[in-house]
């Protein structure tokens, strides 16, 4: 598969084949300009690429319509480095909006929200504001949001990236018992401790190239 | 809940804008009226043409020292006349009387006028209105005719002077339309932009385009139809305070056919329903090309 942006001299991924299997857990690392977060953005289908197919949960999503991508977003969950929640609404209200606008019911809300709040270790603080939490009480609302939909595959790109070292570990603990109940987990990263401290799938890339697939790996 | 959600949404989208709010609603309310306007002159012409043409009347007036016979001869060509369906012969003192009872209200005019000095006529109702040229033609030249008047030609000086204001109040409800739209597409981007982190996170959680897209369309909907019923209220005002106030005495007479009130209240679903249409195929416009919302 082939990605290239439209003002760029050299694709941003070029001819890369990976396959991921259900429930695996796949860090993506190489160096800034690497290609790593394009991988997210073409997961998503919020890039197509010029060249090539991607599968995501059995579904081809290059060729996908676009009225059937909200729809297969609803199977992914997706955790970023600036965590990305309304800074208007609480803990609880940020991950009930993803339950809101995809339609579901304020009583399934009302069930589901706390679940998941003390899953992710924040039970206590559901009517806390962002700017009353941490930042990595904040990435836990993220995580929360991400996955209260039960997604099938957790995107993660840089979720650590605005942490220290000790809540990124408590973060990647967190990830580690989500991905235990099944959920795949593909997550882009250049924190090396993590990674090998983890041990898992490393993918490395470099200028649009995988340049390493390893199981059980570490950081260059 | 979803209704409630949307709806909370749009009103939370219009005050936070207020004021290119405000200027929408008014650019809006201020084309619609015109539009509105313009409509009502339109049915009003076409009333108007109805009511008129179907008692247009020729008439042919002889001249003041016309002789009996000469006017018998003339009688009995438009008796037998394929193209006159209706006559109607008045003479001097008829035509006097008309004259005195049409401008009682101006004594020194009916003083000053003789029963002489008024042509007796001959009334004619021509089979085809829109062929009374012919009989123009026809009997203008003849013997002890003064003239030949069309009664539609008067009439026809008044439809123009109508299909003018009508076509002047189309043109000013067309520009200040665009200015509306430009406004409509403006204030979406406006709250598009403020909404650019919700929109995002909805996106990613997969909300659907019709979920995301719904309160901003909803709410030029929401002011296009506000606008609506200003223009509904402004053309009932004119109704009240100009026409059947200022010139009353114009439309009370036999000139102008009156300004019916069912004509007025049709306007606000037809008001409404463009301003509501409009209004959403540019928020959805703006939504698809502009922001990719």
């Amino acid at each position: 598969m082939t990605k290239k942006y439209a003002r760029a001299s050299r694709p941003s991924i070029e001819d890369i084949n990976v396959s991921i299997d259900k429930g695996e857990f796949v860090f993506f690392i190489g160096p800034t300009g690497a290609g790593k977060s394009t991988i997210i953005k073409l997961l998503l289908r919020e890039e197509t690429p010029n060249k090539g197919k991607i599968w995501v949960n059995d579904k081809e999503v290059v060729g996908m319509r676009s009225w059937r991508v909200p729809a297969f977003r609803r199977s992914l969950g997706c955790v970023f480095q600036d965590f990305r929640l309304l800074p208007t609404r609480t803990a609880a209200e940020n991950v009930a909006f993803a339950l809101e606008v995809i339609g579901k019911s304020k009583a399934v809300a009302r069930r589901v929200v706390p679940e998941v709040l003390e899953l992710v270790g924040l039970g206590g603080k559901e009517h806390r504001y962002p700017h009353e939490l941490s930042g990595g009480e904040q990435q836990r609302v993220a995580i929360a949001r991400a996955f209260v939909n039960r997604p099938l595959v957790l995107l993660a790109d840089e979720p650590t990236g605005n942490l220290d070292p000790d809540t990124s570990v408590e973060i990647m603990r967190l990830l580690d018992r989500i991905n235990r109940t099944g959920t795949t987990i593909v997550m882009v990263t250049h924190d090396s401790n993590i990674v090998n401290q983890m041990r898992r799938r490393v993918i490395e890339m470099e200028g649009g190239h995988v340049v390493r697939d390893q199981s059980r790996g570490v950081y260059g | 809940m979803r209704a409630k959600y949307v709806l909370s949404e749009v009103l939370v989208g219009l005050w936070r804008n207020v004021t290119m709010t405000i200027a929408m609603i008014v650019t809006m309310a201020v084309s619609l009226a015109m539009l509105g306007a313009s409509l009502l002159l339109y049915f009003q012409v076409s009333d108007m043409e109805e009511y008129y043409y179907t008692k247009l009347e020729v008439s042919i007036f002889f001249d003041k020292d016309a002789t009996q016979a000469q006017m018998d001869a003339i009688g009995a060509e438009v008796d037998a006349d394929p193209l006159i369906a209706e006559w109607d012969f008045e003479t001097k003192d008829e035509a006097y009387k008309r004259f005195q009872e049409m401008f009682k209200e101006a004594p020194d005019l009916v003083n000053a006028a003789q029963p002489e000095s008024l042509p007796a006529s001959y009334r004619v109702k021509p089979v085809d209105p829109d062929n009374s040229q012919a009989l123009i033609e026809k009997y203008k030249g003849k013997e002890a005719v003064a003239n030949v008047v069309d009664q539609r030609k008067v009439l026809e000086k008044i439809f123009e002077i109508f299909g003018g204001m009508q076509k002047l109040a189309l043109v000013i409800a067309i520009v200040q339309g665009l200015a509306a739209l430009l406004l409509v597409a403006n204030t979406i981007q406006v709250a598009a932009f403020s909404k650019r982190r919700e929109v995002a996170i909805m996106k990613l959680v997969g909300a659907s385009n019709w979920f995301v897209q719904a309160p901003f369309v909803l709410e030029a909907v929401f002011a296009g139809i506000i606008g609506a019923i200003l223009a509904y209220l402004t053309l009932i005002g004119v109704k009240i305070f100009i026409i059947d106030g200022t010139f009353k005495s114009l439309f009370q007479s036999t000139v102008l056919t009156p300004i019916p009130w069912s004509n007025v209240h049709l306007m606000f679903p037809i008001l409404a329903g463009i301003a509501g249409v409009v209004s959403a195929v540019t928020g959805w416009v703006t939504l698809r090309f502009q922001i990719k919302v």
